[in-house]
């Protein structure tokens, strides 16, 4: 396996006593009844650069937004050079040297880039300005001040958070996904900078999910899965596998040997519901592949892979892409959303919040959104929408006091078999489902996997996209993997182990069997 | 049974319904004319206007959008009808016409709404600025156009003093009735049954609510988003026209000025009816007894000896009270919600 | 980006020119000096209340009361100095007046949470009924000479009310620019959520902002009073939405964020300009709302279209950012060996 390339500097202080700048104790996080971080111990060395690596929902996020003060933990303490301390607001963190450059940074874009410095800023102004002008030239800054933050590239954008950071005087620098919007040059730039501050002391936390970026940059590694920590070494102790392995779920290889037993699927016809033909837009490019009736197509990928902007271009939601898509067999020219399902298409989107479910309304009314037109000629007939209604909690055992109840109040598992039931009501012949188990429990998911089994049987073609590599292995009778905006990897279910989807989803190709 | 009818109670519409009786006996306690239900009927005729342009603002609420060039519309109708009858055209032909530019006056709004990303607080205002100068303008422009008036001095001649003089079938329509109930007020109830029913019972209503409660999704779940707003504009438009009208007839004059105070008014009604202006609330029967409420309170106050100028002191502090109550409330039920769901994450645990 | 919007103002202005240039081509008159500073002088009243309305729409809100404000604080003045109160001190009456006025916007708006709209709404309803109370429905029909002499007063040739106006804008526009505080005013319009976590005060911008409008439509009050010598009874009537037509004709943004004094001024300039063009074109006053309205549209069209251009410029020069990386390391293993 490959062994990372240039080898991560020294740390500036290596005494085995030294005080952790930071640490958290046995974190506990709840949202909604589930429980995301499940006692959660971690500590940040001074210019050490720790970096969190997990899959989508591992938790990652969460720890170091308790860690900036935007959420408060259920259970477990934060000690900062050995005090105890509990931050209620970002500002809170902010007094006590701890600053987040988020993953989309704050700007104000039609201010001027020292405005959106020095802005909110309790400082003489023109120590400030002084001090910024050293920062700047310390971390690469290269813009002018005077220009428009809006018009800064996200790599420059991403500067200024930091310089924010350190203008407030932070020891502690949490980046969240700081390269996924980067370029390679940028990248670079990026890690200069990041050692340069970690030489002067400061400690940062690197989250990201490109492993080869983390073996360069980090001094040590922590791996989280479903809320705990599950590897914690020295970068120098591990290599690209080793993480890979830590991520997947314990059961992987039993999974895998449990599914070479299992049946192929038999209901999987020779008709192409689905044909996309070198499909291009901004996100993505050449994309191509077919779905059968009855078969099960799973795109892999880590977030940021372009995968929902590819559905999004499929179902007609994208007016810039180029490309054939092929709907049982009818050409689509400039088609739109609407168009897709009258041909037999629909797309359970990936924000079901932003996208997919009216949160303020009766949740029947989402269910019955697409086929309203059915349900009575001129009046809407009641009984008829309340029978589609009726029919789908009891096909999903969607748990409701009513039909009516407000969609806001349903859980999450609830909340996406609303927005599923939504989908079948136009009884589609090809589905495409985008993250359909984000923030589902344990039982409703279940339902779900046993839903898409059902709608298989049924001959629907279904394009499954998930970041949940378990989930797209148990269920795919054929996987596509994206990288970067380009599929990168198709193989058949039998063929494929979830060590090798991984590895894929994180760019690394060429490994036959492990 | 119990059930639905504790339901029913909570509702803001049953506590408007009420307040209007409460008023009622208050006002007729103070005056005992209003305890006449003839009496009670024949003064609505003084507040239809607000209700018919007050009804189809709220399905535009309801869909987060706003619309205050109903005021405009209300004033071009009038001097459309006015001038389309001083040109030779039968009365209620003209009649016809009006609400026919109301009507297209909506659809320019909407067409502007849905195509564009622009705040519909801003185009209505443009409209509302346009409609107006070009209701203004029509007489001497029919003249310029070479349109015969009766009359030697052209269309012109209407411009500052309005139109008068009209049949008198047509006058009828603010001043008769069937009974003891006026014919604005049949006007009002058989227009807000109409839209009660496309609101309440037809897809298109649906549409509005989900439109104004998440467009995005609306959008994703192929809801025919800009037809729907172009309607639902139009619909507003039709309904200032048909006050414009209704106006006419109770001034027995058209002008191009008729209806510019009432902005606030309608406005008020609207938001005391229940309807979000974040979108995705509201009911027709709700607007209706607001308009009710206030239309009976301006009575009051003026039986009352208030002068006509303290209304919308009264008018506007009532809209400010109903609002912040309204955030208080949900600001309320929010925080005890939370503090539920947090409690039971704690014992899950 | 602020080129595009700087040039706004530019824009408008050349749009302003060449206005000014076509129609006195059709009626030389309108070249006059006379006429050009008449139609400064005209706009004096626009242009303040425009200020006010800016600050409240800088922070993404709105305001439908300055109107009424400015006819309160009129009615105020007016009644002051009828019942002999001394120059100096009615105008500081007036001020305080239209300060309060603001205030209670302020109040509803940052600590009731009402929706601006709703909230100015309801107190245009409420100032406009005081006005009425306290003028028992009459129009104030004489003021003491003492203020209008101010309106007619010339320094160096020009209006005594016109530098004041310009020292008020060239203020505020530095204060604007340079004063910290009141860059609050656009962070909190551009991007809220980013205010608040950046530690700026965001209820005592919102409450300034809303204060500044009742202030400003105070000023704009007393110039009125002495130009106009009497108060009517719909004093100020219609002047909020003049003032939004013209803040968003001179480039600020409704979203929040974006503009200057100097857009309220071009944009209350050049509504003003319309209304004069139309009289020297022979065209009957009443098509002035027409046509302020027309051209309202058109800008915020216009607007949208060029909006709608420059973002589809932006997304094609990511995406070609993105295929230049895809160029630069097609596949992150092949750098791994």
């Amino acid at each position: 396996m490959a062994k990372p390339v240039t080898q991560p500097p020294g740390r500036s202080s290596q005494s085995p006593n030294e005080t952790p700048l930071v640490e958290l104790k046995n974190i506990w996080k709840v949202f909604a009844g589930v429980p995301v971080l499940k006692g959660i111990n971690l500590n940040l060395m001074p210019g050490e650069i720790h970096a969190l690596l997990g899959g989508n929902g591992s938790g990652k996020s969460t720890t170091m937004k308790i860690l900036s003060g935007l959420y408060v933990p259920e259970r477990g303490e934060i000690f900062l050079g050995g005090e105890q301390k509990v931050f209620h607001s970002p500002n809170e963190a902010h007094k006590n040297g701890i600053y987040m450059v988020p993953q989309e940074p704050h700007i104000f874009p039609h201010l001027s880039v020292e405005e959106n410095l020095l802005l909110g800023l309790d400082m003489d102004p023109r120590a400030a300005r002084a001090q910024v002008k050293q920062l700047a030239k310390e971390i690469g800054f290269e813009s002018s001040f005077s220009e428009e933050a809006g018009a800064l590239s996200i790599a420059n954008q991403q500067l200024l958070e930091i310089i924010r950071g350190l203008l407030r005087k932070a020891q502690i620098l949490i980046l969240d996904e700081p390269t996924s919007a980067l370029t390679f040059r940028e990248v670079e730039n990026l890690f200069k900078r990041m050692r340069t501050l970690s030489q002067r002391g400061i400690g940062i936390f690197f989250i990201s999910h490109r492993l080869n970026e983390v073996m360069t940059i980090s001094h040590r590694i922590s791996v989280l899965r479903e809320g705990r920590i599950v590897l914690a070494e020295p970068t120098t102790e591990v290599n690209s596998e080793k993480l890979v392995r830590a991520m997947l779920p314990a059961d992987a290889e039993m999974r895998d040997m449990k599914r070479k037993v299992r049946d192929p699927r038999d209901q999987i016809t020779d008709e192409v519901v689905l044909a996309v033909k070198k499909l291009s837009s901004d996100a993505f490019q050449d994309v191509s592949f077919e779905v059968r009736a009855g078969e099960v197509v799973g795109l892999a990928g880590l977030v940021g892979a372009g995968r929902t902007e590819v559905a999004e271009a499929v179902v007609g939601l994208d007016p810039n892409a180029r490309g054939d898509v092929i709907i049982k067999g009818k050409d689509t020219k400039k088609h739109d959303s609407r168009k897709s399902q009258s041909l037999g298409l629909v797309y359970v989107p990936e924000d079901r919040h932003a996208h997919g479910i009216f949160l303020e309304l009766p949740s029947l009314y989402t269910m019955t959104a697409t086929i309203l037109d059915r349900l009575g000629r001129f009046l809407l007939s009641r009984k008829q929408e309340e029978a589609v209604g009726n029919d789908y909690r009891q096909q999903l055992s969607i748990k409701m006091s009513s039909l009516h109840q407000i969609a806001k109040t349903l859980s999450g598992g609830n909340q996406q078999k609303v927005v599923l039931a939504k989908a079948l009501a136009s009884k589609p012949d090809v589905i495409i489902l985008d993250e359909p188990t984000r923030g589902v429990d344990a039982s409703a998911r279940q339902d779900v996997y046993h839903l898409i089994e059902q709608l298989a049987g049924q001959g629907v073609g279904i394009l499954l996209i998930s970041s949940e590599l378990e989930e797209i292995v148990d269920l795919s009778d054929r996987i596509l993997v994206m990288y970067q905006g380009r599929i990168i990897k198709e193989t058949e279910r039998a063929g494929a182990s979830l060590q090798q989807v991984m590895a894929a989803a994180f760019g690394l190709q060429g490994e036959a069997s492990l | 049974m119990k059930a639905q009818a504790i339901k029913w109670i909570k509702t803001w519409e049953f506590g408007l319904a009420v307040l209007l009786v409460l008023e009622i006996l208050v006002l007729g306690a103070i005056n005992p004319t209003f305890l006449n239900l003839e009496n009670l009927l024949y003064s609505t005729s003084d507040f239809t206007h607000i209700l018919l342009a007050a009804l189809p603002l709220t399905l535009i609420i309801i869909t987060a959008g706003i619309d205050i060039s109903g005021v405009s519309i209300m004033g071009l109708a009038s001097i459309t009808l006015g001038l389309t009858w001083v040109a030779g055209v039968n009365i209620f032909i003209a009649l016809f016409i009006a609400l026919g530019v109301g009507i297209l006056a909506g659809m320019f709004n909407g067409a502007f709404v849905a195509s564009t990303d622009v705040n519909p607080l801003v185009i209505t205002l443009g409209s509302l600025f346009m409609f107006a100068g070009i209701a203004m303008g029509l007489p001497g422009l029919l003249d310029a156009l070479g349109f015969k008036a009766y009359g030697a001095a052209g269309f012109a001649a209407y411009m500052y003093e309005g139109i008068s003089g009209l049949p008198h079938n047509f006058n009828q329509i603010a001043h008769g009735g069937i009974g003891w109930v006026p014919y604005p007020l049949l006007i009002v109830l058989i227009f807000a049954a109409f839209l009660g029913i496309i609101l309440h019972k037809t897809r298109f209503g649906r549409y509005l609510y989900l439109i104004g409660v998440n467009a995005d999704a609306a959008r994703y779940s192929n809801v025919p988003v800009k037809s729907t707003l172009v309607t639902v504009y139009a619909l507003s438009g039709l309904g200032a026209a048909l006050a414009g009208v209704v106006l006419t007839s109770y001034f027995t004059s058209a002008r191009s000025d008729l209806g510019k105070e009432a902005l606030l008014t309608i406005i008020t009604v609207v938001v005391l009816g229940g309807a979000d202006i974040y979108g995705g609330k509201g009911t027709i029967v709700g607007t209706l007894l607001a308009g009710f409420f206030i239309g009976f309170l301006r009575q009051g106050l003026l039986a009352m000896g208030v002068t006509s100028d303290v209304v919308p002191v009264v008018v506007g502090g009532l809209l400010v009270v109903v609002v912040a109550l309204k955030l208080f409330i949900t600001t309320y039920n929010q925080r005890r919600l939370n503090q539920q769901a947090l409690r039971i994450s704690e014992e899950r645990r | 980006m602020s080129r595009i919007w700087r040039s706004r103002e530019l824009l408008v202005f050349l749009l302003l020119i060449a206005l000014l240039l076509a129609v006195g081509l059709i009626n030389p008159n309108f070249w006059r000096t006379r006429s050009l500073m008449h139609i400064l002088n005209s706009s004096l009243i626009l242009i303040l209340v425009s200020i006010g309305e800016m600050f409240v729409i800088l922070t993404r809100g709105i305001d439908v009361s300055v109107g009424a404000i400015l006819g309160l604080s009129a009615v105020i003045l007016g009644v002051a100095l009828n019942a002999g109160v001394a120059l100096p001190l009615a105008v500081l009456l007036a001020l305080i007046v239209s300060v309060l006025a603001g205030m209670v916007n302020a109040v509803g708006v940052t600590f009731l949470r009402v929706p601006p709209i709703i909230m100015t709404l309801g107190t245009l309803g409420v100032y406009r009924g005081l006005m009425l109370i306290i003028t028992g429905g009459s129009w104030i029909e004489t003021i003491p000479t003492n203020i209008k002499f101010f309106a007619n007063w010339h320094v160096l040739g020009v209006r005594f009310f016109i530098w004041v106006t310009l020292v008020i804008v060239i203020l505020t526009t530095f204060l604007l620019r340079r004063f910290k505080k009141a860059r609050y005013l656009y962070a909190v319009g551009d991007n809220e959520e980013g205010a608040r976590l950046m530690d700026i005060p965001v209820k005592k911008t919102l409450f300034a902002a809303y204060t500044l409008a009742g202030l400003f439509a105070g000023i704009a009050a007393i110039i009125f009073v002495a130009q106009i010598g009497f108060v009517p009874m719909q004093a100020g009537n219609g002047q909020e939405l003049r003032a939004i037509a013209a803040d968003v004709l001179g480039g600020v943004n409704l979203a929040g964020g974006v503009g200057t004094p100097l857009s309220a001024l071009v944009g209350a300039i050049f509504l003003t300009a319309v209304d004069s063009a139309l009289v020297f074109l022979k065209v009957p006053g009443y098509w002035n709302n027409a046509v302020g309205g027309a051209i309202l549209l058109a800008a915020v069209y216009l607007d949208y279209r060029v909006r709608m251009a420059v973002a589809a410029q932006q997304r094609q020069a990511r995406a070609a950012v993105r295929k230049e990386n895809n160029h630069l390391n097609p596949s992150t293993s092949e750098e791994q060996t």
